[in-house]
């Protein structure tokens, strides 16, 4: 490919957006250690510890990546529906009702085997993107706006989940389903289930089917100008609706995968808790980029096993680890809004400017 | 099971529901009548409920509490604001940071406060005072007038609020900024200033909703106590069509739902109860599909206010 | 009579562009003078220099005979100077009365004072004969309602001098008699009004005086009892010359695409086509010239497939009457569109040059493996890099994105890919907006070689001069209708330019 010539603003506009997240996370850190520093401990040995404990042997790798799995699922969601202008917060609920499908289809079909998993991922996929179509026909047939209508059904499929766990297949009573049997669950590699190659895998292709194809291209002409879309051809009303399924679909393949491949292998209260909140906010960092996506999914892996070890070694509570997760959102979204502000691109021009006729002068 | 036995309860459920929700929709009228969806309730009610049940039980004042709560719940609602308002980020993303980032500050907290101390694991509760005389009217008197002062005073602020809307000037300023900012600024209102306040009025009363959770509704802080309450206060604010009284109504509403999950409950310990619960939100999107879109509130709520643009 | 307002010789210049030059204009109390001109004449400038919304260059401002000087809205409202604006500043969801205190500060009390206020109000009503229900919400009154609101929020600040822009555009025919008689009424208390319309007839029923601009110069100030709307015209359009830059085509014959008796919301004057017939011609270049805001918005949106017309009949280039009104049908039945705004329809401005040039053309064989599942990134670089020679858009990288290209550029891109398409039926609306000659000059040598090359043309402008110097033939609209067809190879430029303002 040629290589790529742009205007000093945009290449100076591109080469903040890039930084933003990674200042974000860096102050997020910085933040982190002060805090550390101020109970009276050592933040290199706490920061030490959590490498420690997420990366430090080939079973923390592991944990790692499994803890990362549904978030990598959950941030495609997110970032494949923004894409398409669609702000889709169902990511939860979609992943949920991913899971019930997935236990119906196992437990209350009694399916075993292969047939069993395959047949349990396919219901997984299938319940996400009906629960993904449902906030998109409302959006356009009512025009109701999705993030509303999203967050609502979060909490109707939470509610499902507790109907299918306690009152369907419930364990004997206790408040979980019965676990998937071991030979319906996903089979292991390299210590690892391949739920996370998987989701690797759809991370890699979700950027082709972004950049690559012309499906992907419309999306993005769709999310980013749907007016002029439209008057050049193109179905939005139906690209949009796609989006909402494809979303959908997305996170519901995520939950069944969850249910299949992670131990406890069973719904039970919490399954799949934060999940579509985490997605959005790691797609954002990210910048919507699929493939950016599973590195954010993966640092956010790190710090949540990670944070367990920080507080057996240097004793302080893991809540440390969410407030530097909380403050890496925040630091990302406000940095990405200033970039953004006319003000500070007037200041970054002015400078650009500047600079230019310094170099005019030597010249 | 007998349901004229179980009203009584299941009112008193109610009420003791319907506060806190009341108390956090009230602020977010506040917050969207200025053009901001705060979708992050959540969060400021974690702030409010935590650092209310920490001060009040290092106090020993509860009323010390409540206002600390509520002091530390504007303190997070202006990060919300520096963002939307001034560096005109995205309301919901920022909104979802906040319910990330001040629950893990309240449970932080709630780690070093009790955790170098476990006797503060269980804080004091505001008594209730009942009103002689209406107390013992049958069904709804022990729910209505049976209850703390914090929730009382949430009921006067009913009243308080629409009166605020209708006749104050800066009520009035208040709801321009909220539906068309451009046309505000030409009559000299001050869009920036409103939507800070707008976020500062929307941070009190938020954060008293979640102190309720721990000084009047239980004695103990534990995280994720708020459960979801934020987004409910939410969809009250949809569901009550952004007026005082609609709020009240559809709080009340969401409480008894709430209520009756206790009573049902308690009557078959594994009916499927959930499904009651699914009813207030499915009620929210079915309200709104009726409502349609035309009507959903102010015009450019949501929306980020560039002063630039004329 | 006293003055009321003096402006003398203002000039506003925004970088080398005098948007007005030495403009003299006064207003006495109880007169209604109305400001005439072209569009982008200068009226607007103008006024905004009045309200305090831009400084002048040079020139000075006196009010009651007094200088003043204008720093911002602020200072006019209180040197009592106020604006209906043509798009209202009303919030929908409030009553009249909640819209007309919003934001005054005559009481003290943080409290409303709505009884005194109304009364207030009611008072003034009663002097003008304004009628307002003041406790309707604004969003469910009447358009002339919502302009008599926006009138009284004037009136209620204590305005001696009104400013109407375009007031009657938006208003039936009654309401625009009652519109008069509020204007009549005000006058006889010794209020001022400057009154902006395109409208000869109701210049010459409503106004005392008429001051006609020009590219942002006074042409004259002349007394309506002194003059006629032939004169008027005359002034506003200027000496006017065809210029003979291309040959005119005469003798296109093969219809390509032809409305019969389209209407579409015939009742909105403003955004509605009433009984609408036009023939294209293959080789030919048809002008809709008119005023802007008298139906071009509908009819582009008719021809180019975004809506479908209430009534009557579209038949497209294979002669069968086209029965799916969207883009994609007329895309494919080839069509090749220019739309008004360039940032909101034509390009997706985030994306970059060389994705907004093969946009409608991502599942070809040129630019894809296997109709779109696979995009020859190279190919589309390398296509993008041609168009960028061919069409001389000027940018660092075809790798930027469209925003950051100066209109002209964006224009180009537009024009490159639509043409590219090798259309039947080129729809240009408001091509040349805001461009400069060097611009201008290329998009109009490439619609002209498109129309030698067979397409049909048809060119919605408000620019006069524009469609004077490309069309072949002219159709006027006029508030939704067509007014008449004229040849375009000897215009008869008088007639047309009174049938622009409704004659």
């Amino acid at each position: 490919m040629a290589k790529k010539a742009l205007s000093p603003e945009e290449r100076s506009e591109k080469r903040m957006m890039i930084l933003t997240p990674i200042v974000a996370v860096l102050l997020a850190l910085i933040i982190g250690a002060i805090i550390i520093a101020c109970l009276g401990k050592n933040p290199f040995e706490g920061y030490a510890a959590m490498i420690q404990g997420s990366l430090g042997d080939g079973a923390k790798l592991s944990k790692t990546l499994e803890r990362a799995c549904p978030l990598i699922f959950t941030g495609l969601c997110a970032a494949f529906a923004y894409k398409c202008g669609v702000f889709n917060l169902g990511g939860e609920g979609q992943f949920i009702m991913g899971g019930c499908a997935t236990a119906t289809c196992v437990l209350g079909l009694g399916l075993e085997g292969p047939a069993g998993l395959a047949l349990g991922l396919l219901a997984g996929i299938v319940a996400g993107a009906i629960w993904g179509l449902l906030p998109g026909i409302m959006k356009i047939t009512r025009g109701l706006n999705e993030m509303i209508t999203t967050i609502m059904l979060n909490y109707v499929a939470m509610y499902f989940m507790e109907y299918i766990f306690k009152n369907v297949y419930s364990d004997n009573g206790l408040p979980k389903t019965v676990a998937i049997p071991q030979s319906a669950r996903l089979p292991e590699v390299l210590g690892t289930h391949v739920g996370v190659i998987l989701a690797i895998v759809l991370g890699i292709f979700t950027w082709y089917v972004i950049f690559r194809t012309s499906f992907g291209f419309k999306i993005r002409a769709v999310g980013m100008n749907p007016i002029a879309s439209k008057v050049n051809g193109f179905p939005v009303r139906r690209l949009v609706l796609l989006a909402f399924v494809l979303s959908g679909a997305i996170a519901g393949l995520g939950g069944a995968v969850e249910l299949l491949g992670k131990t406890p292998y069973r719904l039970a209260d919490g399954f799949g808790s934060g999940f579509g909140f985490d997605g959005v906010a790691i797609a954002l960092i990210a910048q919507l980029n699929p493939i950016a996506a599973i590195f954010v999914a993966f640092f956010f892996g790190v710090l949540s096993t990670g944070g367990t070890m920080m507080q057996s070694v240097i004793g302080v509570p893991t809540a440390i680890v969410e407030i530097i997760r909380g403050l890496i959102i925040i630091f990302a979204v406000a940095g990405m809004a200033a970039v953004k502000l006319p003000k500070i691109k007037a200041y970054v021009a002015a400078r650009l400017d500047a600079r230019a006729k310094k170099a005019e002068v030597n010249a | 099971m007998d349901f004229m036995t179980a009203l009584p309860t299941i009112l008193k459920a109610m009420t003791m529901g319907a506060v806190p929700i009341l108390l956090a929709a009230l602020g977010e009228v506040f917050s969207e009548r200025a053009g901001l969806v705060n979708i992050g309730l959540e969060g400021v009610m974690a702030i409010g409920a935590f650092v209310g049940f920490a001060v009040g039980k290092m106090t020993g004042n509860l009323w010390v509490g409540l206002l600390a709560g509520m002091a530390a719940g504007v303190l997070v609602n202006m990060l919300y604001a520096f963002c939307t308002v001034t560096l005109c980020a995205d309301q919901v993303v920022t909104g979802m940071a906040i319910n990330i980032l001040a629950p893990a500050i309240a449970l932080f907290g709630y780690n070093l406060f009790v955790g170098s101390n476990s006797a503060n694991a269980t804080g004091a509760q505001m008594p209730s005072i009942a009103i002689p005389g209406l107390s013992d009217i049958p069904f709804i008197g022990n729910a209505f007038f049976n209850q703390t002062l914090l929730a009382y005073l949430a009921f006067i602020l009913v009243p308080l609020v629409r009166y605020f809307f209708k006749h104050f000037r800066a009520g009035l300023s208040f709801r321009s900024v909220g539906e068309n900012p451009h046309a505000a600024e030409t009559l000299g209102i001050n869009v920036v200033r409103m939507k800070y306040v707008a976020c500062i009025v929307c941070g009190l009363l938020t954060a008293a909703g979640g102190a309720f959770l721990t000084l009047c509704y239980t004695p103990i802080y534990t995280d994720g106590i708020v459960m979801g309450r934020g987004f409910i206060a939410l969809a009250t604010v949809i569901f009550g069509r952004w007026t005082a009284l609609g709020v009240l109504g559809a709080s009340l509403l969401f409480g008894f739902f709430d209520g009756l999950n206790v009573a049902l409950q308690a009557q078959f310990q594994a009916a499927p109860v959930m499904f009651f619960k699914m009813i207030p939100y499915i009620f929210t999107i079915i309200a709104l599909i009726f409502f349609g879109s035309k009507h959903a509130g102010p015009k450019a709520n949501g929306q980020p206010y560039f002063r630039e643009q004329r | 009579m006293t003055e009321l307002l003096r402006m003398e010789n203002i000039s506003k210049r925004f970088g080398s562009f005098y948007a007005n030059k030495n403009v003299t204009l006064d207003v006495q109390e109880g007169e209604v003078h109305t400001l005439l001109g072209e569009n982008g004449a200068g009226k607007s400038t103008l006024m905004n220099v009045l309200i305090g919304l831009y400084q002048p260059t040079e020139g000075k401002i006196f009010m009651h005979g007094k200088e003043v000087s204008i720093s911002s809205p602020r200072v006019a409202v209180e040197q009592g100077i106020g604006m209906v604006h043509q798009h209202f500043m009303l919030i929908d969801d409030m009553t009249g009365l909640e819209n007309i205190i919003l934001g005054d500060k005559r009481h003290s009390s943080p409290l409303l004072q709505e009884d005194a206020d109304r009364k207030a109000v009611e008072e003034i009503m009663d002097r003008y004969g304004l009628e307002i229900d003041l406790d309707e919400k604004v969003g469910e009154m009447s358009i002339g309602m919502q302009q008599r609101v926006e009138i009284m929020k004037v009136l209620f600040r204590g305005a001696d001098l009104l400013i109407l822009d375009e007031p009657t555009a938006v208003l039936t025919d009654l309401e625009v008699e009652g519109l008069f008689d509020i204007m009549r009424s005000l006058t006889a208390e010794g209020k001022g009004i400057v009154f902006i319309s395109h409208k000869m007839r109701e210049v010459m029923r409503i106004s005392d005086r008429v001051t006609v601009l020009r590219r942002g110069e006074t042409v004259e100030t002349v007394r309506v009892a002194d003059t006629t709307e032939q004169e008027l015209a005359d002034l506003m359009i200027g000496q006017k010359f065809v210029e003979n830059t291309y040959k005119k085509v005469t003798d296109a014959t093969k219809e390509e695409f032809v409305l019969k008796d389209v209407s579409f919301h015939p009742e909105i004057k403003h955004g509605g086509l009433k009984d609408v017939s036009l023939t294209i011609h293959k080789g030919e270049i048809l002008g809709v010239a008119g005023i802007d805001g008298n139906g071009q918005t509908p009819l582009a949106e008719v021809v180019t497939g975004l809506v479908k017309p209430d009534s009557g009949k579209v038949i497209g280039p294979d002669g069968a009457e086209i029965a799916i009104f969207s883009p994609e049908a007329f895309i494919d039945a080839g069509l090749g569109n220019i739309p008004e705004d360039r940032n909101k329809m034509g390009l997706v401005g985030d994306m970059t040059i060389a994705e907004n040039l093969v946009l409608k053309q991502t599942e070809s064989d040129q630019f894809s493996l296997g109709h779109g599942k696979w995009l020859k990134m190279g190919e589309i670089h390398s296509y993008a890099e041609r168009l960028r020679e061919e069409n001389d858009i000027r940018c660092t990288s075809v790798d930027q994105t469209a925003r950051s290209l100066s209109g002209g550029n964006q224009q180009k891109v537009i024009l490159a890919r639509e043409l590219e398409g090798h259309p039947k039926l080129l729809v240009a609306v408001y091509p040349t907006r805001g461009l400069d000659i060097g611009a201008t000059e290329f998009i109009h040598n490439q619609i002209v070689a498109q129309r030698d090359a067979g397409c049909a043309v048809l060119l919605i402008s408000a620019d006069f001069d524009e469609v004077l110097k490309l069309s072949d033939r002219i159709v006027v609209l006029f508030e939704g209708q067509i007014m008449g067809t004229y040849s375009g190879a000897n215009p008869p430029i008088k007639e047309i330019s009174l049938a622009m303002a409704g004659k």
